[in-house]
């Protein structure tokens, strides 16, 4: 098992510098094929391992099933992101939008970016936690500005900007927390071991602790997009490639979700319960609220997705915030799913924009007509996405939902639901309008989508559709099993 | 200990003063200095040797390298400067003060009796300086200086109530501002480059 993380590791970096030293546009792709197989399949073999050996833990390396959860998410947008990737920026390079030295370089970054993010999901220590989330950040920050004009550049400095801010708040939280574990056990005992600060955890001081937290919850709630430190997500998400789009929005935003989730174990044993579920709440509901506006009138098609994920971020923390057993699960399903619908929303997004030139919404029409395949997907995944059955994301709100009532919080419940149904309102009015808008005064250029994008995305959409009906055995076990710890604390 | 939190506490209020580039960086590196000493009086303190080790990295790090790195993105921006920041430099340093009032009173009340009181109000007060410089500076060399005397405050903070986090870590803390500030500049040249002013107050073409 530890060789198992130190491969899963070790993979990205590796595929990352070979990727480098290739000199062929086929041998690129190749390499990374096969890296980002073996990537997938070593992600895949530890979740298994997590799931019939239990938890491991060596050294600086820990992995359970709450880690597992997102390694499933990992692993799964690796795989995709990559095989878009191999067709997407092909058609780049062919286009002349970028040469092949940038290929060689988004790849070099890609896997960097990986790496950085399975670091995330395999250490133990919160320190090193820390250092990993904000290596995402730098990591990604050169991919957003890959293109290096004016809006990338503007977006990657927003983006630095803010979550290194951010993320410096969070590193003060951090310190108080290894403050409030000195004060217990001592220095050079483990420090700010995840392990033992569970031990511990109920011997904390609460009021420290209580400071640590919110200065988490701040910190790496920037990364997770929460309102009001959401500023630089949709600038970010919108100016990086497709493929990367796909990552931040669907594997970056769950990583740092994990992390809160790690720091949410510990202090729940010390302070109140209330005070931390008004706090979740309160940041699920305004992020989901200040999504409405700016998907009822948006013009950009990456935005709009931008803005569907700060909404997601904010159900997923009002499941947690609600804190029952079955809330917790909803919200664990809803990272998967939500991780899964919205990449391959980008990568559609993506392949559009790529045929018809522009990112406008009001521009891009058609696409029924254009893209048949790929405008029945996107159709499908749209409805996914605001929530339709049968499909995945339906099942997870249902359950967040759901558990609000059950707890006995009608009015929330129903505000709520009340923002989804603008949201649902705005994504349908603006992706009908696309999808099946009167044809298109400007052609698009003939879009012939490559063979490895196109697997990426019907595999995904497949998955939205097979979750929506049914829920593996062995996920729902992770789910259950992840879903205790956080409770059970 | 204590003159270095005074004069910590001046190069961090002197940062609300500076309108060209250069003097920012310099004072950054003074300041950067002062982190290091302070991290090896801690550590022939408490005699432990992980502090002489994070003390010589900060050295090579934020004394060396990262102001290295500015130095040079600067000269390459000769008609870039700070002339009208959002607050302007009377203001800012009036809200300095109220930052360091406001520091002191924040640590009686939440952490009393945690480490040196003055050290740690230093720390705060620097952070929240930091803070305010990336919020009222337009140029984007002010704001990575901001982002460092923030870092540097919270790295103080750790250094005056837990001696430091464990060596592992704090390498990890201090790899990841060199790689933060590097980004930050090669966006900077990058800015450049593309015709754009560093003033990034010109950077308003995303919205909505």
């Amino acid at each position: 098992m530890g060789e198992l993380l130190f491969l899963a590791l070790l993979l990205p970096i590796v595929t990352g510098v070979l990727s480098m030293f290739q000199r062929t546009i086929a041998a690129v792709n190749i390499v990374n094929l096969i890296g980002s197989l073996l990537i997938s399949g070593t992600l895949g073999t530890i979740v298994y391992k997590v799931l019939v050996e239990d938890v491991f833990a060596y050294n600086m390396l820990y992995v359970d099933h709450l880690s597992a959860v997102f390694l499933v998410i990992v692993a799964v947008l690796t795989f995709t992101s990559i095989l878009v990737s191999i067709s997407y920026m092909e058609k780049e390079v062919v286009h002349g939008h970028i040469t092949f030295k940038m290929l060689r370089r988004y790849y070099g970054l890609l896997h960097l970016f990986v790496f950085t993010m399975i670091g995330v999901l395999v250490v133990e220590n919160l320190g090193l936690m820390w250092v990993a989330v904000e290596a995402t950040t730098l990591a990604s920050a050169l991919l957003v500005a890959f293109n290096f004009n004016h809006s990338a550049l503007e977006a990657a400095w927003k983006y630095v900007m803010v979550c290194t801010v951010g993320i410096c708040l969070a590193l003060l939280g951090t310190i108080l927390l290894y403050y409030a574990q000195v004060n217990v056990v001592g220095t050079d005992f483990q420090a700010l071991s995840w392990l033992d600060l569970k031990r511990v955890g109920s011997q904390l001081d609460p009021a420290i602790v209580k400071l640590a937290f919110i200065f988490i919850l701040i910190g790496y709630g920037t990364k997770v997009g929460l309102a009001p430190m959401h500023t630089w997500l949709p600038d970010a998400h919108s100016q990086a490639p497709a493929p990367i789009s796909g990552l931040l929005s669907g594997a970056l935003l769950s990583c740092a979700v994990y992390v809160i989730m790690r720091n949410f174990i510990i202090v729940q044993a010390v302070i109140n319960h209330e005070f931390l579920q008004y706090l979740l709440i309160g940041f699920g509901v305004i992020s989901i609220g200040i999504a409405v506006p700016f998907v009822l009138v948006q013009h950009d098609l990456k935005r709009l997705l931008a803005y569907s994920s700060v909404e997601h971020m904010g159900i997923i923390m009002l499941g947690f915030g609600i804190g029952t057993p079955l809330a917790v699960y909803g919200a664990l399903l809803h990272c998967i799913n939500h991780g899964i619908a919205k990449s391959v929303l980008f990568y559609m997004a993506g392949l559009f924009t790529q045929g018809y030139q522009t990112k406008h919404i009001a521009r891009i029409r058609g696409l029924i007509t254009a893209m048949p395949y790929l405008a029945t997907l996107f159709m499908i995944t749209i409805l996914a996405i605001t929530g339709m059955p049968p499909f995945s994301i339906f099942i997870s709100k249902f359950i967040i939902v759901g558990g609000t009532f059950e707890s006995g919080r009608i009015i929330l419940g129903s505000a709520v639901l009340f923002l989804m149904a603008g949201i649902f309102a705005g994504m349908m009015y603006y992706c009908l309008g696309m999808v099946f808008g009167s044809k298109p005064k400007r052609r698009p250029v003939a879009v012939v989508t490559s063979k490895p994008a196109l697997v990426a995305i019907s595999i995904s959409v497949g998955l939205v559709v097979i979750n929506g009906v049914y829920i593996p055995t062995w996920l729902h076990e992770i789910l259950y099993m992840a879903a205790k710890i956080v409770v059970g604390g | 200990m204590s003159i270095l939190t005074i004069l910590l506490l001046f190069t961090s209020l002197g940062l609300t003063r500076v309108s060209k580039l250069k003097t920012g960086v310099n004072i950054i590196l003074i300041q950067s200095f002062m982190v290091g000493l302070a991290c090896a009086v801690v550590g022939i303190e408490a005699g432990a040797m992980h502090m002489y080790i994070a003390a010589i990295l900060t050295a090579v790090i934020k004394v060396g390298l990262i102001p290295y790195a500015l130095l040079s993105i600067v000269e390459k921006l000769e008609h870039e400067s700070e002339d009208h920041p959002i607050l302007n430099s009377n203001s800012t340093s009036i809200a300095a003060c109220i930052a360091v009032v406001l520091a002191y009173s924040l640590i009686d009340q939440t952490l009393p009796g945690a480490g040196s009181r003055d050290a740690l109000a230093t720390a705060v007060a620097m952070t929240l300086i930091g803070l305010l410089l990336i919020m009222t500076r337009r140029q984007a060399v002010m704001q990575i200086v901001g982002l460092i005397t923030m870092e540097n405050g919270i790295y103080l903070v750790g250094l005056s109530v837990t001696k430091g986090l464990p060596l592992i870590i704090e390498m990890g803390v201090f790899f990841d501002v060199l790689v933060a500030v590097v980004v930050l500049g090669i966006l900077t040249y990058r800015l450049k480059l593309a015709g754009i002013s560093t003033d990034t107050s010109m950077l308003k073409k995303l919205k909505g």
